[in-house]
């Protein structure tokens, strides 16, 4: 599927034009205690156990109406830990997975750690957030909501589900913002089945649009496994990060690190530089690339890049790997004794 | 339009990140299309001979083949809610206008009235394939402009069944399947959103200035936008709309923000000393803003996709030709009518709490004028 994929797929976050554990999982112990609120699990009616654990068609309409029902409990229950994240100009969603504040993200939505993000609940409030680790191969993000905001109530939050055991024909249930933040409209649900499980995404008939990325995936018994990442042109071409990532990671996650890059998404400047000198000089500006449409020259050093301020070569790579193509940022470089800022939109390692 | 034109900025969305591949794309929708589509020979030999070019390997097209087969609309899934789409079976008519299939219309009484979706009826004649496939000539007899409505009176002696419309509203999260012509279900979907009111967000595509004397004059017309098509130019002054005369651009905005989408506005432009009557055409912000990559997602849309006093938002992917045709729960009530296929995650329905009032009172005005 990789090779294919690279060229596919959208991320679907939105952004604005106006500017530039205790959890159940099999493979890890580091998620964080979902505490003292009550999580998003229902309790499973026995007629529903096989559709739960192998997926397909129910029996009966009788059969349908009691999915239909857990459905809808579900869905009331998705909607209260479904939030927006808002980070500058680029909207997307989360989940809060634990009553301290944690919220699961896409790594697209959280673009880098250590930035505020505004974080929106379906019951109106409004907190603020700060962005902690990137895992970029398969689009995972970490959010924390900054302490002090629940009024000693704790957040409401998600169950964790467990992305191991997942089949193609499962029944599973979307909410997000599609579209971005609509406080008349609120979260919207949508139904659908797993139609793909591969290591690092699921794919789901679930349909998503832009706005919707970062938000929340479950199964009938109302627990958390994925989150939506990114769409294909087909209705039915939507994928999601299976929620293991975020286990097996989450030490590095909720340190605040960022690494890897997602298939197909790896950002591009097109300059090249000395590694060991002291200062990032631009030793060769590739034609037709990001760094030659934004007007770089050969000689110019660059001091600073977006937020980070750049000491040598190395540093404005590690700079440009925390962008994501598309992403437009404001450089300030040295030329000729004078400082200049130019603005680039960073490109595609093809 | 003066004063939307910085509105319209803040609220543009565009996606973070674009994708090339085009082809490849079109490549597997196409086989996508021939696995779901088995039914129909002549096509899917077609489909084979593009396929035997596609670049495209088996193995992914196997891994196709376990995707249609497990959706949440599969033929499974279709035959096990047929029993309650069968219920309206006799209910549900396709629209053609002009010889083109254009919706689908719903039988509201005995006497030969259907409600249908009045934004696709462009051309004369309209005519109605019944559920027998006898195709029966009908008519405009009233609108509901404010919420895209439209009752036929179909000509014929024909026996006609009515829906009954349940003023039930399913709590998100249930399952909604939408009748075809005949009665099959033709989407299985889920509410996304209880009903709410949806803003009409119709533009001519006009930025209007106001010169010294304080009249309106076009600054800028948007490409592929109504006026556009219609052949305004920035400098015509816009005198009047729709026989009522203007002077400010907010007099403009004003009457012109009385028009739905897929609606038309008759305008009175004077250009160099000359008058001239136009006809231009008010289209979806939403559609007139999307990009390519938009347009790819959402696939095709209704003309008119907002303007509605209330609507349910559910999932069902829908073609715009389907809407008009009645919205069930699982326990076979109608409790909507499909107004709207509105973008990739969205289509709209009006509640019957909306349609039977409405159905009510269209029924009388045009059974009065009958009269």
């Amino acid at each position: 599927m990789v090779g294919v994929n690279r060229s596919l797929y959208a991320l679907i976050c939105l952004i604005f034009v106006f500017q530039l554990s205790d959890g159940r999982s099999a493979t890890g112990q580091d998620f964080p205690s979902s505490g003292s609120t009550a999580g998003t699990r229902v309790s499973l009616p026995p007629q529903l156990e096989k559709l739960l654990a192998e997926g397909g068609v129910p029996k009966s309409l009788d059969e349908l109406r009691i999915l239909e029902k857990q459905q809808q409990l579900v869905a009331n229950l998705a909607a209260k830990c479904t939030v927006s994240v808002q980070i500058g100009s680029a909207q997307g969603c989360g989940v809060i997975v634990s009553d301290t504040g944690y919220i699961l993200t896409a790594a697209h939505v959280a673009m880098r750690p250590n930035k505020t993000a505004v974080i929106k609940l379906s019951d109106g409030r409004i907190v603020t957030a700060t962005t902690r680790g990137l895992y970029r191969s398969v689009d995972a993000g970490l959010i924390k909501i900054n302490a002090g905001q629940d009024g000693g109530a704790g957040w409401p939050h998600a169950t964790l589900g467990d992305s191991d055991h997942l089949k193609p024909g499962m029944w599973c249930l979307a909410s997000g913002h599609p579209g971005g933040y609509d406080r008349g409209r609120g979260p919207v649900t949508r139904v659908g089945r797993i139609l793909g499980v591969e290591e690092d995404k699921l794919v789901t008939d679930c349909a998503l649009i832009g706005g919707d990325s970062g938000g929340p995936l479950f199964d009938i018994e109302g627990r958390l496994i994925a989150v939506h990442s990114r769409i294909g042109n087909d209705v039915a071409d939507n994928l999601h990060i299976p929620i293991n990532h975020y286990d097996v990671h989450w030490k590095r996650l909720a340190e605040g690190q960022s690494w890897g890059y997602l298939d197909g998404f790896k950002p591009m400047l097109g300059v090249s530089g000395n590694q060991s000198t002291g200062v990032a000089e631009i030793l060769r500006v590739a034609a037709g690339s990001p760094a030659d449409d934004a007007g770089f020259r050969q000689g110019d050093v660059v001091r600073r890049f977006g937020d980070v301020a750049i000491t040598d070569f190395s540093s404005l790579t590690k700079a440009v790997s925390d962008t994501m193509p598309g992403e437009r940022v404001e450089v300030w470089l040295s030329r000729n004794n004078q400082s200049l800022r130019i603005v680039v939109e960073i490109g595609r390692m093809e | 339009m003066l004063g939307r034109s910085s509105f319209i900025l803040v609220f543009s969305l565009v996606f973070g990140f674009l994708t090339a591949g085009e082809m490849l794309c079109a490549q597997d929708s196409q086989v996508q299309r021939t696995q779901t589509q088995q039914t129909q020979p002549e096509k899917s030999q077609f489909q084979r001979e593009k396929r035997r070019g596609s670049r495209a390997p088996e193995w992914l097209r196997r891994g196709y083949t376990v995707r249609t087969s497990s959706r949440r609309d599969n033929s499974e899934m279709v035959q096990l809610v047929e029993p309650i789409t069968k219920t309206t079976s006799r209910s549900v008519i396709q629209v053609l206008s002009d010889g083109k299939i254009v919706s689908l219309g719903t039988i509201v009484s005995a006497d030969g009235y259907a409600l249908t979706k009045r934004s696709e009826l462009s051309a004369d004649p309209i005519r109605v394939r019944m559920h027998d496939d006898q195709v029966l000539s009908a008519r405009v007899a009233a609108v509901g402009r404010a919420n895209d409505l439209a009752l036929l009176k179909i000509d014929g002696d024909f026996d006609f069944t009515a829906v009954k419309f349940d003023s039930t509203i399913p709590p998100v999260g249930s399952f909604l399947i939408s009748s075809g012509r005949t009665g099959r279900p033709i989407g299985i979907g889920s509410m996304g959103v209880l009903p709410r009111r949806i803003e009409h967000n119709g533009r001519l595509g006009v930025v209007l200035r106001e010169g010294s004397d304080g009249r309106a004059w076009v600054y800028e017309v948007w490409r592929d936008s109504g006026a556009d098509d219609a052949g305004i130019e920035p400098e015509d002054r816009i005198i009047a709309v729709n026989g009522q005369e203007v002077y400010t651009s907010e007099s403009v905005i004003q009457k012109l923000g009385r028009l739905f989408p897929g609606e038309v506005a008759q305008l009175t432009i004077l250009r160099s000393g000359s008058m001239m009557e136009m006809n231009a055409g008010i289209r979806e912000l939403g559609i007139l803003q999307e990009t390519e990559n938009d347009s790819r997602v959402n696939g095709s849309r209704s003309k008119r996709l907002s303007g509605f006093d209330q609507v349910l938002q559910h999932d069902t992917v829908l073609k715009p030709d389907e809407c008009g045709g009645p919205l069930l729960d699982l326990n076979g009530r109608v409790i909507g009518l499909n107004i709207a296929r509105a973008g990739r995650v969205v289509s709209y329905a009006l509640p019957s709490s909306l349609i039977l009032p409405e159905m009510i009172r269209l029924l009388e005005q045009a059974r009065n004028a009958d009269r």
